[in-house]
This record gives C-alpha cells, structure tokens and sequence, in this order.
C-alpha cells in the first residue's frame, strides 16, 4: 500500500463542484436559520407564555434529536403522507437539496437562538438603566442598546456554530447530494483509495473553516471597535 | 402506529448498542481529552503542538468524513497487512462498531481537550501552593487537589459533549452497525412507512438526550454543593 500524491492532485479539482453545492447550503442555511432563531429568541424571551413555550419545545426537539434522524425524517418520512405528495410543498420536499436545507435551517434557527438568548442575557443591566434614565422608549432601548451589545456578545459562538454547519453539509451526502464529502464518496467507490481521497475532502474543509474563523474574527473587530483605542 | 409493535424488540436491541456505542466512546473521549489537555498544558513545545494540530484538524473535519476515513482506512491497512501474511486474503476490517466508536471518540474527545484545558487552568493557584506547602507531591496535588476541581469547572462544557457523543451515534448508520437508524431502515423497507419508522429513532433519542440532561444536572448539582448556603 503507498500514499497516492497524483491522485489527490487529480480528485481535489473534481471536487470543486462539490465545493459549489456546500457553500450553498452553508449560506443558504445560515440566513434562513439566523432568520429564524431571531423569531425564535423574540418568541423565547416574551413573557407570554404563549409565545414562550412553542419556542422552549422547538429548541429541545431540534437539540435533542440527531440531525441525521431529521433529514432522513423529511426527506424519505415526508413522502409516506399521500397528502403530502400532493400538495404544492411537494416541488421542494422531492428534492434533496431543498429538504437539506429545510433541516439545516431548523436546526440554525434552534442552536442560535440559544445563543443569542445567551447574548440577550449578557447584556449589563447599567446599561439598559441608564438608557431608560435618558428617555428611551422600551422598543428603542431593545433596538439601540440591547441588539448591538448582544450580537457582540454573541459573535464568538455564532462563529463556532457555523463552522458546525459546515461540517453538518456533510450529511446532505446521505441524501444523494453532490456536496464535497458526496464527490468524494464516489471517487471513493471508483478508486477504492479513502487515504488520499477523504483527506484532501478533509483539507478543503479545514481551508472553509479557517476562512469562517476568519470572517468572524473580522467581525468581532468591527463590533468591538469602540474598545479598540 | 401499530406496525412499530412488531419492531419493537429490534428497536430495543438497536437502543442497546446506541447506549453500547455512547459507553465506549465517553469513555475513549474522556480519555483523548485529558491527554489532549495535558499535551496542551505541557512545556515541551512538541506536544503543545501535536495536541493544537489534533483540536484544530478534529473540531474543524465533518464527523461523517472523520468516520469514512477511519473505517475504510483501517480496512485498507490492515487488508494490506493480511495480504503480505496470506495472499489468498481478500478483505479485512475492523468491526464497524469500533471503527466507528474510535473515530466518534477522537471528535469529542478534541473537544473535550479544550474544555478540560480551560478548566485545569481555571483551577485556583493558591490551591496549588496551599496543596505543596502541606508537603502533598506532585502526583498528589494532581489527583487530589487540581482534578477534582477541575471535573466542576469542566462540567457544562462537558455535558454539552456528552449531547453530541449521543447524537452523533446516528452516523455510525453510515458504516453499517445494526442500531436504531439502521433498524429503521431495515423497517421502511418492509413496511413503506418510512415517517412512522424514522420518529421511532428522533423519540428515543429525545429520551436518551433529556436522561442525560437530567444527569447533567445532578452532576452540577453535586459538585456544586459546597457553594450553596446551609
């Protein structure tokens, strides 16, 4: 058995499609998820119970349940309803990409809720005083004080929670998508080499993770720029 | 629902190997992490680095791909190896339920490394020197005084891994060992029910995971208690 260097040379451009439908589902994902996790902690933090408890109960199924149970759940559970087939929704839940992005975007909206409850939270109590002391409303102190100082707060964990969706695209694989680790698995299963084939998937990963790491590295420089002297 | 009945028991012992799988795998976790953490801790720069590689590569790898690379890796390997002995040898593997527990294990257990380092280093230092000057040796000091303390300020991070230990079990699927989601697909294929198949597994992880919330709250609860008020 010897390490194969020309076939990693080879595969790594055959992945680059796979490369394409990743970072679709990673942005894709993210901003439907980020959507919905900002309806979610506005639901979780009300004080009517409710709006509060669908919230509770959504977070705990979807953090409760392993991600790959949910996909396989829509994408091959969803078709035993005859009702489900007939109805209009039936264009996107065939499809494999669609139903992968319906799982991944459920699952954002249930992580970072959480974390941005947590930012929500950390929010300094003197701070939020002395806005009401200057005369701001209850609307506009959420919107000029709490939302800034809580995305900061929040930045460090929604940076690590991206980069676990990038690694959860991986099982939109099991579903018969073409993502990076679905390329790889049928180079896999012509070359019979998963050294050289799985670890130059392996390192494209590391290369989209790092550039993650990096995004948000910028991004908590630019929210916490006024600290910066 | 009344089709689940006659899969009952193969859902049961499908439950049983999952429980079998997070067992092995917390365990190797624990494992990893504290080696990870003491690698990362340690003065000699050839260890602190190895250990960064290992967090970095484990925690940034899709888990599905970490878990390719080992069951069918290792079956190459040792494929090779068999053939070198006996050339009438076709394939050798290791069996998927250790592949895939190892590989698991090496996830968290990155993960673990970092919590347990963020955890010894919050370890109060006076309770270090307290511990030297009562004339404890090092290795005393160690298993009496820094890992003790170490478990409780380790605690919430480390119920979180225990989460995804258990969650992450479903991907051992993947490579063939005969658990609840492989049960469930075994299922679907006979009864074409595959919505009614696939909520069977998403409960009984839902209770797996809410059993080890609650265990996660006791544990804190425990360790906690000498900060509580009599």
């Amino acid at each position: 058995m010897e390490f194969d260097f020309a076939l990693i040379v080879e595969s790594v451009p055959k992945m680059a499609t796979g490369i394409g439908i990743t970072l679709q589902l990673l942005v894709l994902a993210t901003i439907i998820g980020t959507a919905l996790a900002v309806c979610t902690v506005l639901m979780r933090i009300s004080k009517i119970p409710l709006l509060s408890w669908p919230a509770m109960v959504y977070i705990y199924i979807f953090r409760g349940t392993p991600m790959l149970v949910q996909i396989f759940l829509i994408y091959y559970g969803l078709s035993q309803f005859q009702a489900v087939r007939d109805s209009f929704f039936w264009i996107a839940l065939r499809d494999p990409f669609w139903c992968a992005i319906i799982a991944f975007s459920v699952n954002v909206g249930a992580y970072t809720a959480e974390i941005l409850r947590g930012g929500i939270q950390g929010v300094d109590e003197g701070q939020l005083r002395a806005a009401t002391a200057l005369g701001l409303s209850k609307s506009q102190r959420f919107i000029h004080i709490t939302t800034p100082i809580a995305i900061r707060l929040a930045l460090p964990a929604f940076g690590n929670e991206t980069v676990s969706l990038l690694k959860s695209t991986a099982l939109a694989s099991t579903i018969t998508m073409f993502d990076i680790t679905g390329v790889a698995r049928t180079i896999m299963a012509q070359t019979f080499a998963p050294y050289e084939i799985f670890i130059s998937a392996a390192i494209v990963y590391l290369f989209i993770a790092w550039f993650i790491q990096i995004g948000v590295a910028l991004a908590e420089r630019r929210f916490s720029r006024h600290m910066q002297r | 629902m009344y089709v689940v009945v006659g899969w009952l028991d193969e859902f049961l012992w499908g439950a049983l190997v999952v429980l079998q799988i997070f067992m092995v795998g917390m365990t190797m976790a624990v494992i990893w992490g504290l080696l990870g953490a003491a690698a990362k801790l340690s003065k000699i720069p050839v260890f602190s680095v190895l250990a960064s590689v290992y967090t970095t590569v484990f925690r940034a790898v899709p888990e599905l791909l970490v878990l390719l690379i080992f069951y069918f890796g290792s079956a190459i390997t040792l494929t090779a190896i068999a053939k070198l002995i006996n050339p009438d040898i076709q394939f050798v593997d290791i069996p998927p339920f250790w592949a895939g527990s190892f590989a698991i294990s090496l996830i968290i257990g990155a993960y673990a490394a970092e919590t347990f380092r963020g955890a010894f280093q919050g370890v109060d230092p006076g309770q270090i020197k307290a511990a030297r000057s009562l004339g404890m040796s090092a290795t005393h000091t160690f298993f009496y005084v820094r890992l003790p303390q170490m478990w409780r300020l380790a605690l919430p991070g480390f119920g979180n891994h225990m989460l995804s230990m258990m969650k992450d079990t479903a991907l051992i699927s993947v490579i063939g060992v005969e658990e609840i989601l492989y049960t469930a697909e075994i299922a679907t294929s006979i009864t074409m029910q595959p919505f009614t198949m696939y909520m069977v597994v998403a409960i009984i992880y839902l209770v797996f995971t809410t059993v080890i919330m609650a265990i996660i709250q006791v544990l804190e609860k425990t360790a906690n208690r000498h900060l509580e008020s009599v």
